[in-house]
């Protein structure tokens, strides 16, 4: 029996529009482009599944196809099913340590000092290069002591003791790597008497779905959709997300690519500038010392196709003193796991090379941009220091 | 650049669609200060466009007009409910020169005939009258050097496969300017494109675009002239590279001592594709915001205005002081055919056309009245605002572009004149009213 479940390809009128804005594309034949890979072959593979080829792997599932798309296909979902369930498992362990956020952070981050200094010794990553296929190029984002859960936890008495509150999924990067990110969350909600409380949560999957690995993405899918439920309906609150790629993955992926019942969360998911964009607009705007700064925005793909930019925007416009440059946007390659890959790395950096272009001809003080792994790529190649757009707006609180 | 005077709602203005119009009318609102957001649902039908901008191409019936400011009189007296009749000449004129000067800001110089049409050659090796060009496409110049040098090579690159000389040759010989031609056709042969060695993957303009953008010109030169030792006009497919393909057409000209333009081809088309980037790129330089992944669903009317719209991806309620809608016609999704009627999607607006009527086609293609779905579209009153079923006029609505009716832009070559013309005219209209109702800058200069 064939599973007709999507056949949003039916409304691909075949312009390529989505292959020429696709950025592996533009850098490799190898990859044959998003229109080819997905609504093109689905058709036959449906029919035919041995006529998935190894070029699907290429995808970095940017997703801007489907921001691109005029007629609405869902071109990614098609491409990562397809790789998910017809394509032979390469790097299985290489990719299981990507991918298992959780389980590399339960570790790391009990052993940070020395994780990192291992991670970053260049004998180790010749290993790594050679028998798990990680990039020796890249740089391992720090693991930071202890979890950012625990963290806030210990707080959960004072947070409460505020006039409202809201539930945050801070996410894997937040929550091993950067707690400075989820503390700028907090102060910035607390500046606008907002209590921060975070659920139970576990990897949003995306590294997961990169992987290949959906049934793993299916299981986090479920644990997180039911721990926010509960806390949505204890408290009724909206759930604030400060990546843009674990909001992608809850709002779309989970529903549409995996299959998932999300009708107990939805409505209450937001990205993080977009709730504050509401509620600057009915009045509640922390105090704002201005910022002598010049920085160029750069959108991640993934905000892009949520259509989440516009918001990031305006309440970047409300801080006063800094001098915003729009960057066009582009994608800045690393796509989270894709450029760990060893097979992938090259083709990462040279996605970014327009990215980096423009920014060094914009020469900002700081980079803004919503996504972690888009700091870290960006970073590497400019050597400019890459804030979130939260981060920037908690340098500006006026200290009470 | 600044926020929206007025905080309880979003945007100064809104446009839904993010086309030729929509832009136009997005600029138009920033260059006086307005605060501005563009939902586009993708990528809008530039893409799918020659890149240049028709005026008035045939009138009366199709006879080609040359000199489309004398025609427009008489045109717009023959045709009250075309959208030209509710702009007025003069800001026509206004619109082009302003489009012009815009895109001349963002590094994409047009070709203007003296304010005359002029021909662009299309790949079937057709002739069109069109108004503005991008300067590598064939022109008022190369057209006047044919008479003297009437030999032109019609030229692919080996492997491409959207662009076919010899049917363009053929058809070029057919027509009384080029019957005195030698028209002969050549293949280029590009050895960085062997270095593809995949076989799936179908060489299309944008990958030959980026060659172009990225190979020295000096070597590309070589090839054109080693498959081409003697024409002295040389034709190829529009894939002269993206990010600075007048640099690279120059040094080619320079390099070749040929005269060489480009033939817009298949989808996506590049020219296409540089005029959505000149556009976007000034709307956001002056400080608009473009949402490239959103659908507008819903909008809501309320006492003849319109008090909020709906997203579909954000699911949020948007504000606005004015709305703009430039979703175009059927092909973009501004207009939508069902089984027995067709209708505006996102606020229902009327229609033109009886919205029973079925027979929106006419059998044969190439019919000399057109496709009656060609002029389908909004009725609006002088200034473009709309009507809704129940006759009422929607006072802070617009629209702009291939959403109106009256007007074929096929039929008649005035598409892109029309999609910035009423873009513009409906920015200057927003601008009036809102500093009319902020009292602010007293005396704003009115329309002519």
């Amino acid at each position: 029996m064939i599973d007709l479940d999507n056949t949003s390809f039916d409304r691909c009128i075949k312009c390529t529009v989505c292959t020429a804005y696709c950025p592996v594309a533009r850098v490799t034949p190898l990859y044959p482009g998003p229109k080819y890979s997905g609504p093109d072959a689905e058709r036959m593979r449906i029919k035919t599944p041995f006529l998935a080829d190894s070029s699907l792997a290429y995808c970095n599932n940017c997703k801007r196809c489907e921001t691109v798309c005029p007629s609405g296909v869902r071109i990614t979902d098609f491409i990562s099913l397809a790789r998910s369930t017809r394509l032979k498992k390469h790097h299985r362990i290489r990719n299981f340590l990507l991918s298992h956020t959780d389980l590399a952070g339960f570790f790391t981050t009990r052993l940070a000092w020395p994780a990192n200094f291992l991670l970053g010794l260049g004998p180790v990553k010749t290993v790594m290069g050679l028998f798990l296929n990680i990039s020796a190029k890249i740089r391992f984002p720090a693991y930071a002591s202890g979890r950012f859960s625990g963290e806030l936890k210990a707080q959960t008495r004072i947070q409460k003791a505020f006039g409202e509150q809201v539930l945050y999924f801070y996410g894997c990067y937040v929550n091993y790597n950067f707690h400075d990110l989820g503390r700028d969350v907090v102060a910035v909600l607390n500046a606008m008497n907002i209590g921060v409380i975070a659920p139970a949560q576990k990897c949003c999957g995306v590294p997961l779905i990169a992987a290949g690995n959906l049934a793993r993405a299916r299981k986090n899918a479920n644990a997180n959709i039911q721990n926010l439920a509960a806390a949505v309906k204890e408290t009724d609150q909206k759930i604030v997300f400060s990546s843009s790629s674990c909001i992608l993955t809850v709002q779309q992926d989970y529903p549409e690519l995996l299959d998932m019942d999300t009708s107990a969360i939805d409505g209450h998911i937001e990205f993080i500038t977009r709730f504050l964009y509401k509620k600057f607009k009915a009045g509640n705007l922390p105090a704002l010392k201005p910022l002598n700064l010049t920085a160029a925005y750069h959108s991640p793909c993934h905000l892009e196709r949520t259509g989440g930019v516009m918001y990031t925007i305006e309440v970047l416009r409300r801080i006063p003193g800094l001098q915003l440059t729009l960057l066009h946007s582009e994608c800045c390659g690393l796509a989270g796991t894709y450029g760990f890959k060893k097979e992938f790395d090259t083709i990462a950096e040279d996605i970014g090379q327009p990215l980096f272009r423009q920014i060094r001809a914009t020469a900002p003080d700081v980079v803004i941009t919503d996504c972690e792994a888009c700091k870290w790529q960006i970073e590497a190649h400019t050597g400019l220091q890459v804030l979130h757009p939260i981060s920037v707006l908690a340098m500006a609180l006026a200290k009470s | 650049m600044r926020m929206n005077l007025n905080n309880s709602t979003d945007y100064d203005c809104l446009i839904i669609g993010g086309g030729l119009s929509g832009l136009a009318c997005g600029i138009t609102c920033l260059s006086e200060g307005l605060s501005c957001a563009i939902l586009s649902s993708g990528m809008s039908a530039l893409h799918f466009s020659s890149g240049s901008v028709d005026l008035l191409g045939y009138f009366p019936e199709a006879t080609v007009v040359a000199d489309p400011f004398d025609a427009l009189p008489r045109f717009i007296d023959m045709h009250s409910e075309h959208p030209y009749a509710r702009c007025g000449i003069n800001t026509i004129k206004e619109a082009l020169s302003f489009f012009r000067q815009e895109m001349a800001k963002a590094d994409l110089p047009l070709h203007e005939n003296h304010s005359r049409n002029h021909f662009h050659v299309t790949a079937l090796g057709t002739l069109k009258p069109t108004f503005f060009s991008q300067q590598s496409v064939f022109n008022q110049e190369i057209r006047s050097v044919i008479d003297r040098t009437p030999a032109i090579t019609i030229m692919n690159i080996q492997g491409f496969r959207d662009f076919h000389p010899g049917l363009a040759a053929a058809n070029l010989k057919r027509h009384k300017l080029f019957s005195a031609c030698d028209i002969q056709c050549a293949e280029m042969h590009l050895p960085e494109k062997e270095k593809n060695p995949s076989p799936v993957h179908a060489m299309r303009s944008i990958d030959i675009a980026r060659l172009f953008d990225t190979m020295d010109p000096d070597e590309i030169a070589r090839h054109i002239t080693a498959a081409c030792p003697d024409g002295d006009i040389v034709g190829l497919p529009a894939v002269l590279g993206i990010e600075h393909h007048n640099a690279v057409l120059d040094r080619l000209r320079e390099k070749t001592g040929k005269i060489i333009y480009e033939v817009p081809t298949l989808p996506p088309s590049i020219p296409g594709m540089r005029l959505d980037n000149a556009l976007k790129s000034r709307f956001a330089a002056m400080g608009g915001v473009f949402i490239q992944r959103e659908t507008v669903e819903k909008g809501t009317i309320a006492d003849g205005r319109v008090t909020s719209i709906r997203t579909k991806n954000q699911n949020d309620t948007l504000t606005a002081g004015f709305y703009v809608l430039s979703t175009g016609s059927f092909f973009s999704g501004g207009l939508v055919s069902r089984f027995d009627h067709i209708e505006e999607p996102v606020f229902n607006l009327s229609l033109a056309r009886s919205p029973e009527a079925r027979c929106l086609g006419s059998e044969n293609f190439f019919a000399r009245q057109g496709h009656a779905f060609l002029s389908a579209g909004v009725i609006t009153d002088e200034a473009f605002h709309p009507k809704t079923p129940a006759g009422e006029t929607v006072e802070n609505l617009f629209c702009t572009g291939a959403v109106l009716s009256g007007y074929n832009p096929v039929n008649q070559g005035c598409g892109g004149g029309v999609a910035v013309a009423t873009g513009y005219v409906t920015g200057r209209r927003i601008v009036r009213d809102f500093y009319a109702i902020t009292n602010q800058r007293q005396g704003y200069p009115d329309l002519p």
